[in-house]
Formats: structure tokens, sequence, C-alpha cells
């Protein structure tokens, strides 16, 4: 039997499995049966990923590595999230439904982006995005609940609409439904330039507002009333999907006007996204400003034409962001049980580290193909190493704290070089990655975070009119509205009220 | 001023005398100071408010925030369903009340009404429509006019009445939750408020100007805001016409409003002086400039007619009679009817209920215990005492323990007396580990030899810097970049194994930590205190030790009868990824673990000298008796040694039968505490490993029960209690009152742990009654904000109770049970006579319904004081 096939069969138990809670006679223990069934989906991806070769199509989808990374990605995620609600929402009145939900969304984003088929690319997402309005808005008594699922439902649903017109606008101009056929030289061909950059106007708007890019960044602020493990999978399966799809749709959008515009919107939403987690105080709003700010690196990663390292990011990102939200409730850590002293590290070590960042930046950007996003990528992992270094190393005021810093530095620089030739081998392949944007873009794009990070420096230091104003109206970017935030939560002394309920 | 008012103003003390500072500091009684999360120590909501009886601070609640203090009429129902309430105590209650009532209606007539408004809902005054009786109200309100009471000041911003039926205070609310988190905000932030040195008010009014969410009107009208915070709530109470002698009860208004964020100023008043008046005077100075508009409001007006017809509705529905009927009635009957309806309020049925509910838990307590206590045993020989914290959760150990060997135990306060402040080794962050009334006098450190020390430090140095580093890259916009991809595989690895293998995960993650570490032998810095200049004394000198020990031993009237081994048990709580992890510590410690507190008492009660001392005094200590201190851990019902000096042959041997009992103690305690325990599998297989994953699993909202259920605080001889089960539910505090002549151990203990108790169990009455105000709402939509407590969902109030998931089964069954700690001495009636006389603080909680009280005298008759 296919790998594929067996996916399938899997993955359509766990939809049974999970559509079978709903039923009020089914006992709860169930639930730990679901989960089980729905561990297997994603083994199959994985086997599948590791096994089959090239690309594979049945019926309407399409199996390649990307696909089955994605799928892999997408339901392992929902696996640790449904097995997080087993206890977490225990005693929850829609409990059963959070369940049926969680499978069904994650289900149709791996499906949506395995398809070939336009209309069920349509489809998948549609109904990924419609069961998440769904789980934001499952606190039926909850005002607030209810207000931020309209809100998300709005943004999320002009997103699926720029989505459909595209999908029916490339469909109908070239007459085909079948992507693997439609993104070919020869059918792209048949469009005309203004087509082309309509099309990806409206591709881009349909990433850009699941990602909460700057300014259509609310919803996913305002939705972080949802209980934790929702939050979880929306930040890591669901806002990052827009860069699987620029991946996918890369022969249409590359070179396009919609790309130089994507990369404007994209940078300051990292920007923006910055200011507005290093501002919030709450632990969950820090999250989702974070998270604004890396769906803005990756949709910039995907202007600059480097659409591997966006899905490495994209990945990475979404595991790291979920396991920072399921411990969400750990932020306030209690005070360090050993004070550790705070010293000075000598200039020496600290210009040593400086060094090696630089070097290894150098020798990274020296050593690639010449790609423009490189520049920014070997700044990023020289920046990183400087620090670490400081940190790890330098601060160590004893050689066996230093040695103790400097394996944990390798240790981790290892894992991350591993890591990313593991990606880097499995995606090879699977998206054009001949396009190059102009270099210029990139010093371009370079600049800017250095002027930006030198000009926040400066401002935050300053305490003046211009700094006041800009603190503010990153505050105000963060904060909730109206009606999306109540002082006391009254549904619950509601809940306590109806009778009849305590059996 | 009525009894709904609250303002009880000093005799001949004019309010107008007062100064502003004055009035914002009697006014802040209403609200209670609040700690950091991390110390989560159990405070009573209305610890200031004890001055009014229950009954009055409801009716207030009731009237400025809708906040019921009576548990409900669902919570009530279902637990007369489950048998908790006794219906003919309930019964008696209401002849009670109608006997006091004075009205002339048939005793009959009256109690079927009264029965069947009891019985069915949960407010009789109904909103439902019926045809004909407003005119008959109409009629009606020549003969009868409901007493007036005078309402309860509401704020401006709560009075303002928009279109939609919207007040004003959420807008005025949001606004202040936003500047609270921003100013209060201790770590979580990289670009913190500016201009916080310059204090609360002016920082915000600074600021303020420059905030787009306000219309540029009001920036400019705050911006023309008298810079002096106590001038310009002045200026604002002036502008808004709010007379003098209403001041107190308005500002107390809008402390009311955020409870929490109010609290959390409050408690910080120490750092800077007069905070809470300059949160009011910015709160207020928002209001005025929303509500300026709407100036000046109307006056609210009681329509007697409605409130009438809300009365004959219920007499229709309840009494069983119908409208025609009432025609044919006496005037006089109908006022008296009206008058009826109109008194037996919700208040009234909410009280008659909760004290039912009590009556008959003191009822079933009074059938369990045994009528004649104080027979004495035959002298067997005891192998180990061990004393115990108080906690409700002691209670079931100790009885498992106790039927597992010959061991004795004893209950007493968990900081067993000393009034400490800790200091674990190496660590610079002091603890109060003493109950929060309590200022500590003694610094205890945890010390190690130089060169030890050094190296813990580097180990737990480098132990840190990972999650150092990594705040560090977050931190930064283009290291945070990149962040996700250097940590990510690390986290997914950790994830992974947390959701699949939490209790083996979180074991080798405590493995891991405590091999690297290697924490060295500590030694505590017990004696001879060099006074440092202005500090608390590190250590005791010697009187203090043998004051300590003594009043510790007495306390717990361990006085004779030595075994030769004595284990002080301390205890905490192990729960993953719970920010409420220190609400399961010990509340008598300031919400951490008592370990520490119980080894600084095992290792004083050991010291020759002191022991020398005692024996002078007649405590005879017996020399080859041993004391040894122990972690009682709850969540996992587990007993680990953490000091335990070379053992003689005879402690020897109790030690071993101890490590022999102690899993099978573990076994049956844990099957107790799983059986209340919400799971998905309650037939499971493995008790122990199910309740180590209740411990270790990060996704676990209910690591345990904590103190939810207690009921009582009994006081008295173990021979008392220890036949029964008594649920968990009870704080036993151990005490011979022929031991104590002068009743000052008594005294003592009233002042002390049952305060704590008291306080404890308010917290949890008020986490239940109020969820959404007093409890900390769902812990699923939680956020951590500024490091300091949790907000619900987008941005709240800053809740400090405890949350919806340690009170509630589910969502719809409540596991908590809302009643007043009932506190019951073994003692004779005139013991307790004189604390009440004494106690004046005891004797006004008592009276005014915020605890309550029985004695159990010699002759084993119970007495109520209540």
């Amino acid at each position: 039997m296919s790998w594929p096939l067996l996916f399938l069969i899997f993955l359509g138990l766990s939809l049974g499995s999970g559509l079978c809670i709903l039923h009020p006679q089914v006992p709860l223990r169930f639930i730990r049966i679901h989960i089980g069934m729905l561990a297997l989906a994603p083994i199959a991806a994985l086997l599948g990923l590791i096994f089959s070769k090239g690309d594979y199509f049945l019926g309407v989808l399409h199996f390649d590595s990307l696909s089955w990374l994605w799928s892999l990605f997408v339901l392992t995620i929902g696996l640790i999230v449904q097995r997080y609600c087993v206890h977490y929402l225990l005693g929850d009145k829609s409990y059963r439904k959070y369940f049926a939900l969680l499978t069904i969304t994650t289900s149709a984003d791996a499906l949506a982006w395995l398809s070939d088929d336009v209309r069920l690319l349509f489809i998948g997402w549609g109904l990924t995005l419609f069961c998440l309005t769904v789980l934001i808005g499952l606190r039926k008594e909850w005002k607030v609940a209810q207000h931020a699922a309209k809100v998300s439902r709005g943004y999320l649903l002009a997103s699926l609409l720029a989505l459909g017109l595209a999908l029916f606008w490339l469909a109908y101009s070239t007459g085909e439904w079948r992507l693997s056929t439609i993104l070919t030289p020869d059918t792209l061909g048949l469009l005309s330039g203004y087509e082309k950059t309509g099309i990806n106007l409206l591709l881009l708007v349909s990433a850009l507002i699941p990602a909460a890019q700057w300014p259509t960044h609310r919803w996913l602020l305002d939705s972080v009333v949802t209980p934790t493990p929702i939050s979880a999978v929306m930040h890591a399966g669901i806002v990052n999907a827009g860069s699987i799809m620029l991946a996918r749709f890369s022969p249409l959008f590359n070179g396009d006007l919609a790309q130089i515009i994507l990369l404007v919107i994209a940078g300051l939403s990292v920007l923006i996204g910055t200011g507005i987690m290093l501002v919030q105080v709450d632990y969950k709003r820090q999250l989702v400003g974070s998270t604004i700010a890396q769906m803005g690196f990756m949709l910039v990663q995907c202007a600059l034409g480097a659409y591997l390292a966006a899905i490495t990011h994209a990945v990475l990102h979404g595991l790291f962001k979920s396991t920072l939200f399921l411990q969400a409730g750990s932020a306030a850590k209690a005070k360090a049980p050993v004070t550790s002293k705070d010293q000075a590290a000598s200039v020496i070590w600290t210009v040593a580290g400086g060094a090696l960042g630089t070097l290894i930046g150098l020798g990274l950007w020296l050593t690639a193909k010449g790609e423009g996003y490189q520049l920014i990528s070997a700044l990023l992992l020289g920046w990183s190493i400087a620090l670490a270094w400081a940190q790890l190393v330098a601060a160590h005021p004893t050689a066996t704290g230093k040695i103790a810093g400097f394996f944990l530095l390798v240790a981790g620089g290892l894992v991350f070089k591993v890591v990313h030739t593991l990606f880097y081998n499995i995606l090879q392949g699977t998206i054009d990655s001949d396009f190059h944007q102009p270099f210029i873009l990139s010093i371009i794009v370079l600049v800017v975070l250095l002027a930006a990070i030198v000009c926040g420096t400066w401002l935050i230091r300053r305490n003046n009119k211009v700094s006041f104003a800009l603190y503010l109206w990153l505050v105000r970017l963060g904060e909730p509205k109206k009606r999306l935030a109540e002082s006391h939560p009254n549904y619950l002394a509601q809940l306590l009220t109806k009778e009849g309920n305590y059996q | 001023m009525s009894t709904a008012s609250t303002l009880h103003y000093d005799e001949g003390f004019k309010p107008n005398d007062r100064s502003l500072q004055e009035i914002v500091k009697k006014a802040s009684e209403v609200i209670v100071p609040l700690g950091d999360i991390n110390n989560f120590a159990a405070r009573s909501p209305w610890a200031g408010l004890e001055h009014q009886t229950f009954d009055q601070v409801a009716k207030r609640l009731k009237e400025t925030g809708d906040i019921d203090m009576y548990p409900n009429h669902a919570i009530v129902s279902s637990a007369a369903r489950k048998g908790e309430i006794d219906l003919a105590i309930l019964e008696d209650g209401l002849n009670a009340w109608l006997d006091e009532q004075l009205i002339c209606l048939p005793r009959e007539l009256a109690k079927e009404y009264c029965r069947n408004v009891l019985q069915q809902e949960s407010n009789s005054f109904t909103t439902r429509e019926l045809p004909g009786a407003k005119t008959a109200a109409l009629w009606y309100s020549k003969y009868f006019s409901p007493t007036k009471n005078k309402h309860s000041i509401l704020t401006m911003s709560q009075r303002v009445q928009q279109p939609g039926n919207e007040s004003l205070v959420e807008n005025v609310n949001l606004h202040v939750i936003k500047w609270c988190k921003l100013y209060l905000d201790e770590s979580l932030a990289v670009w913190s408020m500016p201009n916080k040195e310059a204090g609360f008010y002016a920082a915000w009014r600074q600021m303020a100007k420059y905030d787009r969410t306000l219309t540029h009107e009001t920036r400019r009208q705050l911006d023309q805001l008298n810079q002096n915070a106590e001038q310009a709530l002045m200026e604002v109470l002036h502008n808004m016409d709010i007379p003098k002698t209403e001041w107190q009860e308005y500002l107390e208004a809008h402390l009311l409003a955020l409870p929490g964020w109010a609290g959390m100023i409050r408690s910080r008043e120490e750092e800077s002086e007069a905070l809470l008046l300059e949160y009011l005077a910015m709160r207020l100075s928002l209001e005025y400039v929303f509500v300026k508009e709407y100036l000046p409001l109307p006056e609210p007006v009681q329509d007697d007619v409605q409130l009438i017809e809300k009365l004959v509705i219920s007499w229709i529905e309840f009494g069983r009679v119908r409208l025609e009927d009432w025609a044919a009635l006496e005037p006089e009957e109908i006022k008296a009817r009206l008058m009826l309806a109109n008194r037996f309020d919700s208040f009234v049925q909410g009280r008659l209920w909760l004290e039912a509910w009590e009556k008959t838990y003191e009822k079933n307590l009074q059938e369990c215990l045994p009528t004649n206590p104080t027979t004495i045993e035959e002298a067997k020989t005891i192998a180990a005492q061990f004393a115990f914290c108080i906690d409700v959760r002691s209670e079931t150990f100790r009885r498992h323990l106790e039927r597992s060997g010959p061991f004795e135990t004893f209950g007493t306060a968990g900081f067993f007396g000393l009034p400490i402040e800790t200091n674990e080794l190496a660590s610079s962050n002091s603890h109060n580990s003493l109950p929060i009334m309590f200022k500590p006098s003694h610094k205890v450190l945890e010390s190690t030899d130089r060169d030890q020390l050094e190296q813990y430090i580097e180990r737990a140095h480098t132990a840190h810097s990972v999650g150092k580093t990594f705040k560090t890259m977050k931190q930064n916009m283009l290291t945070s970049l990149l962040l996700p991809e250097i940590s990510g595989p690390w986290l997914s690895i950790q994830t992974l194994a947390r959701s699949f293998i939490p209790q083996k995960a979180g074991e080798v993650m405590r493995q891991m930590s405590e091999k690297w570490l290697k924490k060295p032998m500590t030694k505590l810095t017990l004696h001879s205190p060099d006074e440092g200049a202005g500090e608390l004394p590190v250590g005791f000198t010697e009187e203090e030790q043998v004051f300590y020990v003594r009043q510790a031993l007495q306390t717990m009237s361990l006085t004779e009868n030595f075994a030769p081994l004595v284990v002080i048990c301390g205890h905490g709580s192990q729960s993953r990824n719970n920010p409420y992890a220190s609400a399961l510590d010990c509340g008598a410690c300031g919400g951490a673990s008592s370990q520490f507190n119980a080894r600084v008492l095992a290792t004083l009660c050991n010291l020759s000298n002191v022991r020398e001392t005692l024996a002078k005094e007649g405590i005879h200590i017996p020399e080859d008796t041993v004391f040894a201190a122990a972690e009682h851990i709850t969540s996992l019902d587990e007993l680990k040694f953490t000091y335990l000096p070379v053992l003689p042959v005879a402690a020897k041997n109790s030690f071993e039968l101890i490590q022999g009992a102690l899993p099978t103690v573990r076994k049956s305690v844990n099957a107790e505490r799983l059986a209340q325990l919400p799971t998905l599998h309650p037939d499971c297989p493995d008790p122990e490993e199910e309740v180590r994953r209740f411990a270790d699993d990060w996704s676990e909202v209910r690591p345990e029960w904590g103190l939810a259920r207690n009921a009582g605080f009994i006081i008295g001889e173990r021979t008392l209690t220890e036949d029964c089960d008594l649920e968990g539910r009870v704080f036993l505090q151990n005490y011979q009152w022929q031991l104590d002549p002068t009743g000052d151990i008594l005294a003592s203990i009233i002042a002390g742990p049952a305060l704590v108790a008291q306080w404890i169990n308010l917290q949890y009455y008020a986490s239940t009654v109020a969820p959404h105000y007093y409890g900390s709402g769902n812990k699923a939509t939680q956020t951590i904000t500024a490091g300091v407590g949790v907000m619900q969902g987008n941005a709240s109030d800053l809740l400090f109770g405890l949350p919806w998931q340690s009170v509630m089964m589910s969502d719809e069954e409540a596991y908590h049970a809302p009643i007043r700690l009932l506190v019951v001495v073994q003692a004779p009636k005139y013991r307790v006579q004189q604390i009440l006389e004494q106690n004046a603080e005891f004797r006004q909680k008592l009276q005014n319904g915020w605890i309550r009280l029985s004695c159990i005298d010699p002759d084993g008759i119970w007495h109520s004081f209540s």
C-alpha cells in the first residue's frame, strides 16, 4: 500500500473519532483512544516524508516533500494541542466540541495544502478558518469571546474572499483547475501583466491577514481571549500558512510588483510587532506581538525569494510559539532560587564574542551562493552568536563556567546547523529557487533593521515627546478596544446561577 | 444613614475635619492589599469590613456591584439534593425568622408562602409580567409603601445611562487597567513606562495627553489637571458636587470597581506613600472628563409601584392566590402580605439557606465526634510522633498514617510559631515565612562553607544562563527573529516529552537539575545574633531559642511522653505550569513550603542547651529522643525527610518503621484523593502513577484540590477526632485546656492559626459565590500580566482569588461548599467566653457573622456561640 493512501485512511480515522466524541452517549474516556487515533496520521506523514520520493498524485492531492512536511507539522501540532486539552479543558461545557473542531481544523489545514485542485484548496482552507473562528467563540456565555470571534470572522472572511477571487480568476483566465498545470511557465504565459498583478495582490491580501500583518493585526491580538491551547494551534499552524501559499504560487508571484508591496508591509510589521512586544506587559499579548514580527520576517523571506528559509522559519516558529503558549502558566516564574551575581563581563571576552560573531557571519555570507537573503541571515546569525557568547561564556567568572557555557553554545550551534541542513535537503527541489531579488533590496532591509534598532534605542533613552507618543502608539496598537475586554468575567457568575445543570 | 449604608463614623468625630489623606486611608479598608501571585497567601477579601455584619456587606455589594455574597439558589439546591442541607433545619430557621416579624398574618399562610419562595426561585422579585398586577399595585400603593432603604452611593460613571444602557464604568475601567499594568510592571516589558520614577499620578498626567485613544478635547482637559494628586482629587470631587460627608463612600465605590488593581496599588504603599490617593486621583479625573457632559445627573428615584407590583406577582406565584381573590382581602391583610414579601427578600432567603447548610454541617460533625472523648487510653508505646500543619490536607494524611503503625500525630500551624524571614542557600530573595498578618522578627539563613558555596553558585549560574540567554535574545529585535530557529528544535523535544510522557519527563528534568546543581549540605544560622543596625537579627539568642521551642511544644500540647523520634512536618506542593502553585503551599508560611520552618524548629529542639533549660521548667525531653524534619508533599502524599540527625538505636528503629509504612500510607491517601478529582478514567489501575501525572502534567489545571471544601477548625485533643473521617475538611489544632491554666495558649491559637484558617475559608467562600469578582476566573483564558498577577481574556481587573477550576468540579458543578468556618474548641465554656471578652476582634467576627464558634465542654456537651 502506498504511503499517501495509508495517510489518508489514518486522517479519515482521526476525523471519524473526532466526530464520534460529539455524541453525548460516547463516554469521555473515549477521548484517550481518540488521541491515539490522532497520532497515526502524523506518523504516516513522517514515514511518507522519509520514504516516498518525488512527486506523487493521488486524485486531486499532490504529495511532495513540501506537502508531506506541512501535513506532518500541522497534524503534530494538532496532536500536541489536543493532548493538552484533555486535562486542561476538562469540565468545560463545550469539552467535546473542542476535540471535534480541532480535529477538523488541522485535518482541513493539511488537506488544503496537499490539494492540487484550487477548489479543494479553497474549501480546505475555508473550513480551517471557519472552524478556527468557531473555536474562538465557543464560550457562548462570554460576550468578550463572542466579540473576538466576530472580529476574527470579519478579517478571516476577507482573506478567504481574496483567496477565492484570486483562485477563481486564475482558473478562469487559464482554463485550468489543477495547480500543477496552472503553475507551469506555459500556462502562466497566458496571463496578461495586469491579470498577474491583480491575482498576486489578492493572494497577497489572503496571506497577510492570517499572518496578522499590520494593519490587519487586530484579530490575532483580540483572539487571545480563547483558551490557551487554541491560541497555540492558531499561532503554530494557521498564521504561518502564508509561507506555504506563497511558496506554492512562487512561479506566479516571483518578480511581481506585489512582492515589493509584501516586502514593505512585512518589513513594517516586523518593526511594529517587535514594538508591541517591547511595550506590552501581558504575557500572551507579548507573544502575539512576537508572532506578528516573526510572521513579518517570514514574509520578508518570501518577498526576497528565500522560500525555503521561510518554510523552515514557519515550521520552527510554530513549534516554538506553541510551546511558549502551552507553558504560559509558568510566565510568572518565581525568582531564581539562586541569585546570580550580574558581573560585567570582561571587555576582552565580549570583544572576542563580537569578533567570533562577525567572523562566522562573514564566512557564511562569503560561502553562500550570493543570494541577497543570505546577507540578512548572516547578520542575524553573527549577531546571535555574539550575544549568546556574551551570556553563556563571557559572563562566567570562572574557567569551568566558561567551558560549560562554550559547550552549550557549540551544542546549540550544531543542532541549528543540522536542523537547517535537514530542512534544506528535504525541501530542495520542491520550490523553484532560481529566482533572486535584486541584491539592493536585501541591503535596504538590512539598513532599515539596523536603523530601527539605533532609533529605537535612542528614543527609549531620550524620554521626550516623540518617545512618549511612540510608546503610547505601540501600547494602543496592542490594547483591546471596548467590548473586547470586561473588568470581570461576569459569565462565570451566570454559569453559577443556571439551575438544573447541577446534577 | 440606614443599615444598607456603610458609613460608621466614630462617635464625635466629624468627617469634615478629616483630611483627604485620612479619608482615603479609611476608604482603603474596603479592599485588601495584594501580594504577587508567586507568594499567593490567602486573604479574606472582607478583612477590612468585619465591623459591619455579613448581611450589611452583602447588601452593599449587591447594590454597588451586583455581587451575591450568599450562595445562590443553584448551589444551595444542589447541596440540598446531596443531603448537605437538612430541610428541617431550614424550616426551623424560617420559623425563627417569622417569629421576629410581628406581621398580622396566619402563621401557616406566611410559612407556606416563604417555603415556596425558598424552594423554587432564587429571586422572589421575578420580572415576569402579569396583566392586572400593575393596576393592582397602583391601588395598593395607597395602603403600603415599602420601607425606603437609603441606597449605597454609586459612582457617577455607574449612574450615567448611555444609549444602549451601557454605563461609562467600563470606559473608565479599561483606561485604569491599562495604566495600572504599565505602571506596576515588574519585569515583563523591555520598554517600560517612561517617567515611572516621578510617581504614578505625575507619570500618568504627563503621558495621558499623548494617548490617542482619547479625544482631542479629553486630552486637553487632562492636560489642565492639577499637578498635585491630592489637589486634583479634591477639585474633581468638588466639580462633581460630591458632598464632603459622602467622600469616603464615594471613594470606596471607586475602589470596589477594580478591587484587584486597587489592592495591588495599596500593597505598594509601603514603597511609595499615598500611592492609593494617586490612583484615585487618576481614576476620578478620568471619570470626570468622561461624565462631564452628562452633569448634573438626575437623582435616582425609587419606583414604589413597580416594587409593589413585583411583590404582588411574587405572592401570586408563591402564595398560590389568584389576582382576583386579592380584591376580596382586607386592606390590612394586603398590607401585611406585601410587607412580608418585601421583608422576605433575597438576602433573608440566602441567609436562611446558608445558615441551614452551616448548621447541618455542625450537626453532622457533632454526631461524628465521640460524646465522651476524654477517656484516657492505656499508654501504648509510641514509635514516633509527627507534628503536622493544621492544613485540612494534613487530616487525611494523618488519619492514614496513624492507622499504619504506632504513630501519634499533632496539629499546629505550619510556621510553628517561628516569626522568621528565610533565605535559601545563595539566594538574596528573602521570604517572610509566617502568616501575612505578622511581621518577622528573626532572619534565618541557609549556609555552607565558602568553597562549596562558590562552586554551587557557579553551577547554578550556568544552569540559569541558558534561560537568561533565551530571554536576552528574545528581547533583541535581530536575535529574536532567529530565536525560533535556534531554540525551536529543543523546545519541540521538551514539548513532546511533556505531552506524552509527563511523569518520566518531569522525573528526568528533576534528576538532571539535582545532579547538575548538587546542592551541598547546609546549616542554618540559628545562634547568637549580631544585631545589624536596623535590620532583623540573624538567628536567635539562647533565651529566644528556648522561648520558641517551649512555645511550639506547648502550642501543640507535646510536653511529655516524647517518642524516640519526633518528626516536624512542613508541607509544600508540586505542580507544573501552574501560576497558582503557591496557593497550594502552606498558607501559614506566606504561600511557600513550610519545610524550612520545620527544619528550624527540629534543629532548635535538638540543641542540648535548649533541652537543659526546658528540663528545669518541667519539660523533659529524653536524651535519646531525636527531632527530625520532613516535608509533606500534598500533591503526591509523600513524606520526604529534609533534616535527619544521627539517630540512636530506638529512633533508628522508629525511622525504619516509618519508612516501611509510608508506601502504604501514600497508596491509600492517593486512592482517597483521586476519587475526588475529576479524571477521564476513574478506575485507573495504578492510582500512584495517576497522582504523579496530576503533579507533573503541564496541562493539568487541578493538580490537587488544595483546601477546597474546608469547613471546620477543631481546637482540641486528637483523641476527640482520631476515630472519625473528617474528609479532609477540617483544620486540626492540638490543644489540651488542662495544660493551659491561664488561657494564653488558646488566646494565641485564636489570634494566629484560627485567623489564618478564617482567611483561607473566606477566600474559598468568596471565590465560589462570586467567581468573577473575588475568584480568579477561568484558568484556560488567563494571561499573566506585569509579572505580578493574572487577568482574564484581553484585559480585566487583576484577579486575586482562587481560579474557577480550584473550586468547581466543572462548569456545571461546584466542588467547594461555601460555608463559613466553624471553630470548635474543646474546653470549658468559660474559657471560650474569656477569649471572647479579651479578643475584641474575634468577638466582632463572631457577632457580625464572619466566623462560627462552638465549644465542647469537659462533659462532652456542645455549646454553640453563633
